[in-house]
Protein backbone atom coordinates (compact mmCIF):
# COMPACT_ATOMS: atom_id res chain seq x y z
CA UNK A 1 0.00 0.00 0.00
CA UNK A 2 0.84 3.32 -0.38
CA UNK A 3 0.71 4.56 3.24
CA UNK A 4 -2.40 6.80 2.66
CA UNK A 5 -4.89 6.63 5.67
CA UNK A 6 -7.79 8.33 4.77
CA UNK A 7 -8.99 7.07 1.70
CA UNK A 8 -12.77 7.00 1.02
CA UNK A 9 -14.63 5.93 -1.92
CA UNK A 10 -17.51 7.32 -3.90
CA UNK A 11 -19.13 4.16 -5.26
CA UNK A 12 -22.23 5.24 -6.59
CA UNK A 13 -20.08 7.32 -8.38
CA UNK A 14 -20.72 9.44 -11.46
CA UNK A 15 -24.55 8.21 -12.07
CA UNK A 16 -25.38 8.83 -8.76
CA UNK A 17 -23.71 12.22 -9.36
CA UNK A 18 -25.43 12.99 -12.18
CA UNK A 19 -28.70 11.88 -11.34
CA UNK A 20 -28.57 14.31 -8.58
CA UNK A 21 -28.50 17.19 -10.37
CA UNK A 22 -24.74 17.79 -9.42
CA UNK A 23 -22.58 20.31 -11.30
CA UNK A 24 -20.51 19.06 -14.21
CA UNK A 25 -17.01 20.04 -15.67
CA UNK A 26 -16.00 19.31 -19.09
CA UNK A 27 -12.60 20.51 -20.37
CA UNK A 28 -11.41 22.01 -23.71
CA UNK A 29 -10.19 18.72 -24.98
CA UNK A 30 -13.77 17.38 -25.00
CA UNK A 31 -15.09 20.07 -27.17
CA UNK A 32 -12.22 20.38 -29.09
CA UNK A 33 -12.69 16.21 -29.81
CA UNK A 34 -16.13 16.45 -30.58
CA UNK A 35 -15.16 19.10 -33.08
CA UNK A 36 -12.88 16.93 -35.13
CA UNK A 37 -15.07 13.91 -34.83
CA UNK A 38 -18.13 16.01 -35.80
CA UNK A 39 -20.04 15.41 -32.82
CA UNK A 40 -23.04 17.31 -32.19
CA UNK A 41 -23.43 19.34 -29.03
CA UNK A 42 -25.49 21.96 -28.12
CA UNK A 43 -22.76 24.87 -27.29
CA UNK A 44 -24.37 27.80 -25.25
CA UNK A 45 -22.33 31.20 -24.76
CA UNK A 46 -23.95 32.58 -21.62
CA UNK A 47 -22.08 36.39 -21.65
CA UNK A 48 -23.56 39.53 -23.75
CA UNK A 49 -24.17 39.46 -27.61
CA UNK A 50 -21.10 42.07 -27.86
CA UNK A 51 -18.66 39.70 -25.77
CA UNK A 52 -19.81 36.87 -28.37
CA UNK A 53 -19.85 38.60 -31.22
CA UNK A 54 -16.16 39.61 -30.32
CA UNK A 55 -15.02 36.09 -30.34
CA UNK A 56 -16.78 32.98 -29.85
CA UNK A 57 -15.78 29.47 -29.96
CA UNK A 58 -17.07 27.80 -33.30
CA UNK A 59 -20.45 26.25 -33.34
CA UNK A 60 -21.86 28.61 -30.03
CA UNK A 61 -25.25 30.23 -29.88
CA UNK A 62 -25.56 32.96 -27.89
CA UNK A 63 -27.91 33.26 -25.13
CA UNK A 64 -27.03 36.01 -22.72
CA UNK A 65 -27.46 34.75 -19.29
CA UNK A 66 -30.22 37.06 -18.59
CA UNK A 67 -32.80 35.62 -21.24
CA UNK A 68 -31.12 32.01 -20.67
CA UNK A 69 -34.71 31.56 -18.15
CA UNK A 70 -36.65 33.11 -21.23
CA UNK A 71 -34.63 30.70 -23.40
CA UNK A 72 -36.19 27.08 -22.53
CA UNK A 73 -38.70 26.54 -25.63
CA UNK A 74 -35.26 27.28 -27.73
CA UNK A 75 -33.28 24.10 -26.51
CA UNK A 76 -33.77 20.47 -28.16
CA UNK A 77 -36.89 18.66 -27.33
CA UNK A 78 -34.38 15.72 -26.78
CA UNK A 79 -33.12 15.81 -23.44
CA UNK A 80 -30.23 13.07 -23.96
CA UNK A 81 -28.91 16.28 -25.92
CA UNK A 82 -25.18 17.10 -24.61
CA UNK A 83 -25.18 21.13 -23.36
CA UNK A 84 -21.89 22.76 -22.77
CA UNK A 85 -22.01 26.36 -21.49
CA UNK A 86 -19.14 28.57 -21.20
CA UNK A 87 -19.28 31.69 -19.79
CA UNK A 88 -16.16 34.39 -19.80
CA UNK A 89 -14.75 31.95 -17.15
CA UNK A 90 -15.71 28.99 -15.05
CA UNK A 91 -17.63 30.71 -12.30
CA UNK A 92 -19.35 32.99 -15.01
CA UNK A 93 -20.29 29.15 -16.73
CA UNK A 94 -21.66 27.62 -13.47
CA UNK A 95 -24.36 30.51 -12.60
CA UNK A 96 -26.57 29.14 -15.79
CA UNK A 97 -25.50 25.59 -15.12
CA UNK A 98 -28.64 24.51 -12.27
CA UNK A 99 -31.27 26.31 -15.20
CA UNK A 100 -30.29 24.29 -17.65
CA UNK A 101 -29.87 21.28 -15.88
CA UNK A 102 -32.60 21.83 -14.11
CA UNK A 103 -34.91 21.70 -17.34
CA UNK A 104 -33.79 17.84 -17.63
CA UNK A 105 -30.48 17.96 -19.74
CA UNK A 106 -28.61 15.42 -17.69
CA UNK A 107 -25.70 15.83 -20.35
CA UNK A 108 -24.45 19.21 -19.11
CA UNK A 109 -21.58 20.17 -18.60
CA UNK A 110 -19.49 23.85 -18.09
CA UNK A 111 -16.53 24.21 -20.01
CA UNK A 112 -13.84 24.70 -17.40
CA UNK A 113 -11.86 27.72 -17.92
CA UNK A 114 -14.65 29.81 -19.44
CA UNK A 115 -13.79 31.08 -23.03
CA UNK A 116 -11.35 32.83 -21.35
CA UNK A 117 -9.09 29.41 -20.73
CA UNK A 118 -9.82 28.09 -24.06
CA UNK A 119 -8.22 31.34 -25.51
CA UNK A 120 -4.86 30.84 -23.34
CA UNK A 121 -5.37 27.54 -24.43
CA UNK A 122 -3.95 28.45 -27.89
CA UNK A 123 -7.48 27.41 -29.46
CA UNK A 124 -9.12 29.27 -32.18
CA UNK A 125 -12.44 31.49 -32.01
CA UNK A 126 -14.41 33.18 -34.36
CA UNK A 127 -15.56 36.78 -34.97
CA UNK A 128 -18.96 38.27 -35.86
CA UNK A 129 -22.59 37.46 -34.41
CA UNK A 130 -22.47 33.82 -33.04
CA UNK A 131 -25.93 31.76 -33.87
CA UNK A 132 -28.98 32.66 -31.80
CA UNK A 133 -30.85 29.39 -32.99
CA UNK A 134 -29.99 25.86 -31.49
CA UNK A 135 -29.47 23.04 -33.79
CA UNK A 136 -29.15 19.68 -32.48
CA UNK A 137 -29.34 16.69 -34.51
CA UNK A 138 -28.34 13.56 -33.13
CA UNK A 139 -25.57 11.39 -35.23
CA UNK A 140 -27.47 7.94 -36.03
CA UNK A 141 -26.25 4.79 -34.48
CA UNK A 142 -24.29 2.87 -37.45
CA UNK A 143 -26.87 1.27 -39.51
CA UNK A 144 -29.86 3.27 -37.94
CA UNK A 145 -31.71 4.44 -40.58
CA UNK A 146 -34.21 7.25 -40.45
CA UNK A 147 -38.34 6.57 -40.23
CA UNK A 148 -38.56 8.37 -43.39
CA UNK A 149 -35.97 6.35 -44.93
CA UNK A 150 -37.70 3.34 -43.95
CA UNK A 151 -40.88 4.36 -45.15
CA UNK A 152 -39.87 5.68 -48.59
CA UNK A 153 -39.30 1.87 -48.99
CA UNK A 154 -41.92 0.03 -46.97
CA UNK A 155 -43.99 2.11 -49.44
CA UNK A 156 -42.72 1.17 -52.46
CA UNK A 157 -41.37 4.79 -52.91
CA UNK A 158 -38.09 3.58 -53.85
CA UNK A 159 -37.17 0.63 -55.13
CA UNK A 160 -33.29 -0.45 -54.63
CA UNK A 161 -33.99 -1.89 -51.04
CA UNK A 162 -36.20 -4.66 -49.51
CA UNK A 163 -37.62 -5.08 -46.17
CA UNK A 164 -36.27 -7.89 -43.84
CA UNK A 165 -38.49 -8.62 -41.21
CA UNK A 166 -36.68 -10.38 -38.50
CA UNK A 167 -39.66 -11.39 -36.10
CA UNK A 168 -40.62 -14.29 -34.85
CA UNK A 169 -43.30 -16.88 -37.16
CA UNK A 170 -45.59 -16.17 -34.70
CA UNK A 171 -45.52 -12.52 -35.07
CA UNK A 172 -45.26 -12.48 -38.90
CA UNK A 173 -48.09 -14.86 -39.05
CA UNK A 174 -49.85 -11.81 -37.95
CA UNK A 175 -49.24 -9.86 -40.58
CA UNK A 176 -45.88 -8.62 -42.61
CA UNK A 177 -45.78 -4.81 -44.80
CA UNK A 178 -46.26 -5.85 -48.80
CA UNK A 179 -42.94 -7.64 -50.30
CA UNK A 180 -40.94 -8.16 -46.62
CA UNK A 181 -39.05 -11.13 -46.33
CA UNK A 182 -39.50 -12.45 -43.51
CA UNK A 183 -36.53 -14.67 -41.27
CA UNK A 184 -36.47 -14.78 -37.64
CA UNK A 185 -33.38 -12.76 -36.18
CA UNK A 186 -31.70 -16.39 -34.67
CA UNK A 187 -31.93 -17.65 -38.36
CA UNK A 188 -30.79 -14.83 -40.31
CA UNK A 189 -26.89 -16.17 -40.49
CA UNK A 190 -28.27 -19.58 -41.70
CA UNK A 191 -30.70 -18.64 -44.36
CA UNK A 192 -28.58 -15.72 -46.15
CA UNK A 193 -29.52 -17.63 -49.31
CA UNK A 194 -32.82 -16.13 -48.96
CA UNK A 195 -31.50 -12.59 -49.06
CA UNK A 196 -30.71 -10.98 -52.21
CA UNK A 197 -26.82 -9.60 -51.99
CA UNK A 198 -27.02 -6.74 -54.63
CA UNK A 199 -30.20 -5.21 -52.63
CA UNK A 200 -30.06 -3.20 -49.95
CA UNK A 201 -31.48 -4.30 -47.17
CA UNK A 202 -33.72 -2.84 -44.14
CA UNK A 203 -33.91 -4.85 -41.50
CA UNK A 204 -37.35 -4.59 -39.03
CA UNK A 205 -38.23 -6.55 -35.98
CA UNK A 206 -41.05 -4.79 -33.31
CA UNK A 207 -38.49 -2.62 -30.75
CA UNK A 208 -35.17 -2.65 -32.87
CA UNK A 209 -33.57 -5.06 -30.83
CA UNK A 210 -33.64 -8.09 -33.40
CA UNK A 211 -33.24 -5.83 -36.29
CA UNK A 212 -30.37 -4.61 -35.24
CA UNK A 213 -28.92 -7.94 -34.07
CA UNK A 214 -29.43 -9.58 -37.78
CA UNK A 215 -27.95 -5.97 -38.94
CA UNK A 216 -24.72 -6.73 -37.39
CA UNK A 217 -24.99 -10.39 -38.54
CA UNK A 218 -25.75 -9.06 -42.33
CA UNK A 219 -23.15 -6.59 -42.50
CA UNK A 220 -20.29 -8.87 -40.93
CA UNK A 221 -21.55 -11.37 -44.17
CA UNK A 222 -20.81 -8.56 -46.79
CA UNK A 223 -24.60 -6.52 -46.97
CA UNK A 224 -25.72 -3.49 -47.51
CA UNK A 225 -27.86 -3.10 -44.82
CA UNK A 226 -30.16 -0.86 -42.74
CA UNK A 227 -32.10 -1.60 -39.80
CA UNK A 228 -35.01 0.55 -37.90
CA UNK A 229 -34.39 1.57 -34.66
CA UNK A 230 -37.62 2.22 -33.36
CA UNK A 231 -40.90 0.55 -32.00
CA UNK A 232 -43.34 -1.27 -35.05
CA UNK A 233 -46.81 -2.55 -35.34
CA UNK A 234 -48.11 -4.08 -38.28
CA UNK A 235 -51.69 -5.50 -39.15
CA UNK A 236 -53.01 -8.41 -40.92
CA UNK A 237 -53.34 -6.38 -44.09
CA UNK A 238 -49.40 -5.24 -44.14
CA UNK A 239 -50.35 -1.70 -42.78
CA UNK A 240 -48.05 -0.54 -40.03
CA UNK A 241 -47.30 2.25 -37.39
CA UNK A 242 -44.06 3.53 -36.30
CA UNK A 243 -43.51 5.24 -33.51
CA UNK A 244 -40.34 6.60 -32.11
CA UNK A 245 -38.08 5.43 -28.92
CA UNK A 246 -38.53 7.47 -26.20
CA UNK B 1 -15.71 4.68 -39.33
CA UNK B 2 -16.30 5.49 -43.10
CA UNK B 3 -19.60 6.05 -43.91
CA UNK B 4 -21.13 6.45 -47.37
CA UNK B 5 -23.74 7.90 -48.89
CA UNK B 6 -25.89 5.78 -51.14
CA UNK B 7 -26.97 6.66 -54.59
CA UNK B 8 -30.44 8.39 -54.15
CA UNK B 9 -33.36 7.87 -56.25
CA UNK B 10 -36.73 8.82 -54.72
CA UNK B 11 -38.80 9.39 -57.14
CA UNK B 12 -39.44 13.09 -56.70
CA UNK B 13 -39.47 12.71 -53.37
CA UNK B 14 -37.61 14.17 -50.52
CA UNK B 15 -34.27 13.20 -51.18
CA UNK B 16 -33.20 10.49 -49.00
CA UNK B 17 -30.15 11.18 -46.91
CA UNK B 18 -29.68 7.86 -44.90
CA UNK B 19 -25.76 6.75 -44.74
CA UNK B 20 -24.82 3.04 -44.66
CA UNK B 21 -21.12 1.12 -43.33
CA UNK B 22 -19.88 -0.28 -46.85
CA UNK B 23 -20.52 -4.11 -46.06
CA UNK B 24 -17.23 -5.44 -47.19
CA UNK B 25 -14.96 -3.49 -45.65
CA UNK B 26 -16.40 -4.21 -42.33
CA UNK B 27 -16.62 -8.20 -43.22
CA UNK B 28 -15.26 -10.52 -41.01
CA UNK B 29 -13.07 -8.05 -39.57
CA UNK B 30 -11.31 -9.48 -36.41
CA UNK B 31 -13.08 -9.24 -33.20
CA UNK B 32 -11.32 -9.14 -29.67
CA UNK B 33 -12.72 -11.70 -27.27
CA UNK B 34 -12.37 -10.04 -24.12
CA UNK B 35 -13.03 -6.33 -23.45
CA UNK B 36 -9.78 -4.48 -22.74
CA UNK B 37 -10.54 -3.19 -18.95
CA UNK B 38 -11.43 -6.29 -17.85
CA UNK B 39 -7.61 -7.42 -19.02
CA UNK B 40 -6.37 -5.90 -15.39
CA UNK B 41 -8.37 -8.54 -13.50
CA UNK B 42 -9.15 -11.74 -15.54
CA UNK B 43 -5.82 -12.49 -17.59
CA UNK B 44 -6.76 -16.61 -17.89
CA UNK B 45 -9.64 -16.49 -20.50
CA UNK B 46 -10.21 -19.85 -21.82
CA UNK B 47 -10.67 -19.70 -25.70
CA UNK B 48 -14.40 -19.95 -25.59
CA UNK B 49 -15.09 -17.04 -23.11
CA UNK B 50 -16.67 -13.97 -24.08
CA UNK B 51 -15.84 -11.07 -21.83
CA UNK B 52 -17.64 -7.88 -22.21
CA UNK B 53 -20.33 -5.72 -22.29
CA UNK B 54 -23.80 -6.39 -21.95
CA UNK B 55 -25.17 -4.86 -25.07
CA UNK B 56 -28.92 -5.77 -26.09
CA UNK B 57 -31.07 -8.83 -24.83
CA UNK B 58 -33.53 -10.48 -27.16
CA UNK B 59 -35.72 -12.91 -25.54
CA UNK B 60 -37.94 -13.44 -28.20
CA UNK B 61 -34.82 -14.71 -30.65
CA UNK B 62 -33.01 -15.64 -27.82
CA UNK B 63 -29.71 -13.70 -28.68
CA UNK B 64 -27.41 -11.27 -26.35
CA UNK B 65 -25.74 -8.87 -27.71
CA UNK B 66 -21.76 -8.39 -26.29
CA UNK B 67 -19.41 -5.36 -26.87
CA UNK B 68 -15.87 -6.09 -26.19
CA UNK B 69 -14.26 -3.08 -28.35
CA UNK B 70 -14.68 -4.15 -31.83
CA UNK B 71 -17.70 -5.55 -33.81
CA UNK B 72 -20.35 -7.06 -31.42
CA UNK B 73 -20.75 -10.79 -30.62
CA UNK B 74 -24.07 -11.95 -31.09
CA UNK B 75 -24.68 -15.29 -28.51
CA UNK B 76 -27.32 -17.61 -28.82
CA UNK B 77 -29.04 -18.91 -25.65
CA UNK B 78 -31.37 -21.36 -24.76
CA UNK B 79 -33.11 -23.31 -21.73
CA UNK B 80 -30.01 -25.03 -20.76
CA UNK B 81 -27.87 -22.31 -20.65
CA UNK B 82 -26.91 -21.58 -17.09
CA UNK B 83 -26.68 -17.75 -15.69
CA UNK B 84 -24.87 -16.95 -12.56
CA UNK B 85 -25.81 -13.84 -10.40
CA UNK B 86 -28.91 -12.22 -12.04
CA UNK B 87 -32.62 -13.75 -12.24
CA UNK B 88 -32.38 -13.86 -15.90
CA UNK B 89 -30.41 -12.45 -18.73
CA UNK B 90 -33.41 -9.72 -19.37
CA UNK B 91 -32.83 -8.75 -15.56
CA UNK B 92 -29.26 -7.15 -16.06
CA UNK B 93 -28.59 -4.35 -16.66
CA UNK B 94 -27.14 -2.98 -20.38
CA UNK B 95 -23.66 -2.21 -19.93
CA UNK B 96 -22.79 -4.21 -17.48
CA UNK B 97 -19.71 -6.70 -17.20
CA UNK B 98 -20.70 -10.67 -18.62
CA UNK B 99 -18.60 -13.52 -19.25
CA UNK B 100 -19.96 -15.70 -21.22
CA UNK B 101 -19.00 -19.43 -21.97
CA UNK B 102 -19.83 -20.93 -25.26
CA UNK B 103 -19.88 -23.54 -27.97
CA UNK B 104 -19.33 -23.87 -31.60
CA UNK B 105 -22.18 -25.12 -32.93
CA UNK B 106 -23.22 -25.69 -37.02
CA UNK B 107 -21.11 -21.74 -37.26
CA UNK B 108 -23.60 -20.48 -34.50
CA UNK B 109 -22.28 -19.77 -31.08
CA UNK B 110 -23.87 -20.43 -28.29
CA UNK B 111 -23.85 -19.86 -24.15
CA UNK B 112 -23.40 -22.68 -22.03
CA UNK B 113 -23.08 -19.98 -19.51
CA UNK B 114 -23.08 -16.14 -18.64
CA UNK B 115 -21.94 -14.97 -15.17
CA UNK B 116 -22.46 -11.71 -14.45
CA UNK B 117 -19.56 -9.82 -12.65
CA UNK B 118 -20.95 -9.46 -8.76
CA UNK B 119 -21.05 -5.51 -7.14
CA UNK B 120 -17.30 -4.85 -5.63
CA UNK B 121 -17.30 -5.36 -2.24
CA UNK B 122 -16.00 -2.34 -0.47
CA UNK B 123 -15.60 -2.26 3.86
CA UNK B 124 -18.53 0.45 4.59
CA UNK B 125 -16.23 2.06 6.40
CA UNK B 126 -14.37 3.03 3.26
CA UNK B 127 -17.47 4.84 1.62
CA UNK B 128 -18.24 8.29 1.36
CA UNK B 129 -22.39 9.30 0.36
CA UNK B 130 -23.22 12.07 -2.34
CA UNK B 131 -24.31 14.24 0.68
CA UNK B 132 -20.75 13.85 2.13
CA UNK B 133 -19.04 14.85 -0.73
CA UNK B 134 -21.10 17.54 -2.39
CA UNK B 135 -20.29 19.83 0.48
CA UNK B 136 -16.79 19.28 0.09
CA UNK B 137 -16.62 19.34 -3.95
CA UNK B 138 -18.33 22.81 -3.13
CA UNK B 139 -15.57 24.54 -1.22
CA UNK B 140 -13.26 22.86 -3.91
CA UNK B 141 -10.29 20.48 -3.21
CA UNK B 142 -7.69 23.49 -1.62
CA UNK B 143 -10.05 24.77 0.77
CA UNK B 144 -11.50 20.93 1.75
CA UNK B 145 -7.95 19.38 2.18
CA UNK B 146 -8.98 17.21 -0.38
CA UNK B 147 -7.96 15.23 -3.32
CA UNK B 148 -10.60 13.70 -5.71
CA UNK B 149 -9.60 11.43 -8.38
CA UNK B 150 -11.66 10.01 -11.27
CA UNK B 151 -10.65 6.40 -11.82
CA UNK B 152 -12.79 6.36 -15.11
CA UNK B 153 -10.64 6.49 -18.80
CA UNK B 154 -9.48 9.89 -19.43
CA UNK B 155 -11.32 9.99 -23.02
CA UNK B 156 -14.87 9.23 -20.85
CA UNK B 157 -13.36 12.27 -17.65
CA UNK B 158 -12.89 15.36 -19.98
CA UNK B 159 -16.29 14.30 -21.47
CA UNK B 160 -17.81 15.16 -17.67
CA UNK B 161 -16.68 15.48 -14.38
CA UNK B 162 -17.00 16.31 -10.84
CA UNK B 163 -15.82 19.56 -10.31
CA UNK B 164 -12.19 19.59 -9.29
CA UNK B 165 -11.46 15.96 -9.84
CA UNK B 166 -8.09 15.16 -11.05
CA UNK B 167 -8.35 12.05 -14.48
CA UNK B 168 -6.46 9.02 -13.38
CA UNK B 169 -6.96 5.75 -14.70
CA UNK B 170 -7.53 2.86 -13.03
CA UNK B 171 -5.48 1.35 -15.54
CA UNK B 172 -2.68 3.69 -15.44
CA UNK B 173 -3.05 4.24 -11.80
CA UNK B 174 0.85 2.84 -10.88
CA UNK B 175 2.20 5.56 -13.83
CA UNK B 176 0.53 8.26 -12.21
CA UNK B 177 1.62 8.04 -8.56
CA UNK B 178 2.81 11.63 -8.47
CA UNK B 179 -0.60 12.84 -9.05
CA UNK B 180 -1.38 12.04 -5.74
CA UNK B 181 -1.51 14.03 -2.61
CA UNK B 182 2.16 14.67 -0.48
CA UNK B 183 0.35 13.97 2.55
CA UNK B 184 -0.69 10.93 2.91
CA UNK B 185 -3.49 11.73 5.80
CA UNK B 186 -4.77 14.05 3.57
CA UNK B 187 -8.36 13.00 2.28
CA UNK B 188 -7.95 11.24 -1.04
CA UNK B 189 -11.70 10.29 -2.44
CA UNK B 190 -11.82 7.91 -5.59
CA UNK B 191 -15.19 7.41 -7.84
CA UNK B 192 -15.62 6.07 -10.99
CA UNK B 193 -18.69 4.92 -13.34
CA UNK B 194 -20.93 3.47 -10.15
CA UNK B 195 -20.87 0.21 -8.91
CA UNK B 196 -20.09 -2.64 -11.62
Amino acid sequence: MLGYTNIRVFHDGMPAWKKAGKPLFSNAKSLQSNMETETPVVLIDVRDVESAKAAHIKGAVSVPADMLASAKDKFPSNKKAPVIIYGADTEAGMKAFSTVRGWGFKDTTVLMGGIAGWQKAGLPVETGAAASEIVYVPKPKPGALSINDFTLVADHKKGDAVILDVRSDDETDEGTIKGAIAIPAEEVSARLAEIPKDKIIFVHCSTGIRAEMAYLTLKEEGYKAGYLDANIKVAKGGEYTITEKE
Amino acid sequence: MIYRKIAQAALGMAALSFVLVPGTIMAKEAKPKVLKPCLQCHKDNGPNDIRGKLGSVSMKSETIKVETGGAPWLITFDDNTVVNGAEALNKIDDGHEILVAYREEGGAMIADRVDVKPPAQLDPAMLITIDELAPLVEQGPEKGKFTLVDARPGKVYIEGFIPGAISIYDAQFEENLDKLPKNKDDLLVFYCGGPT
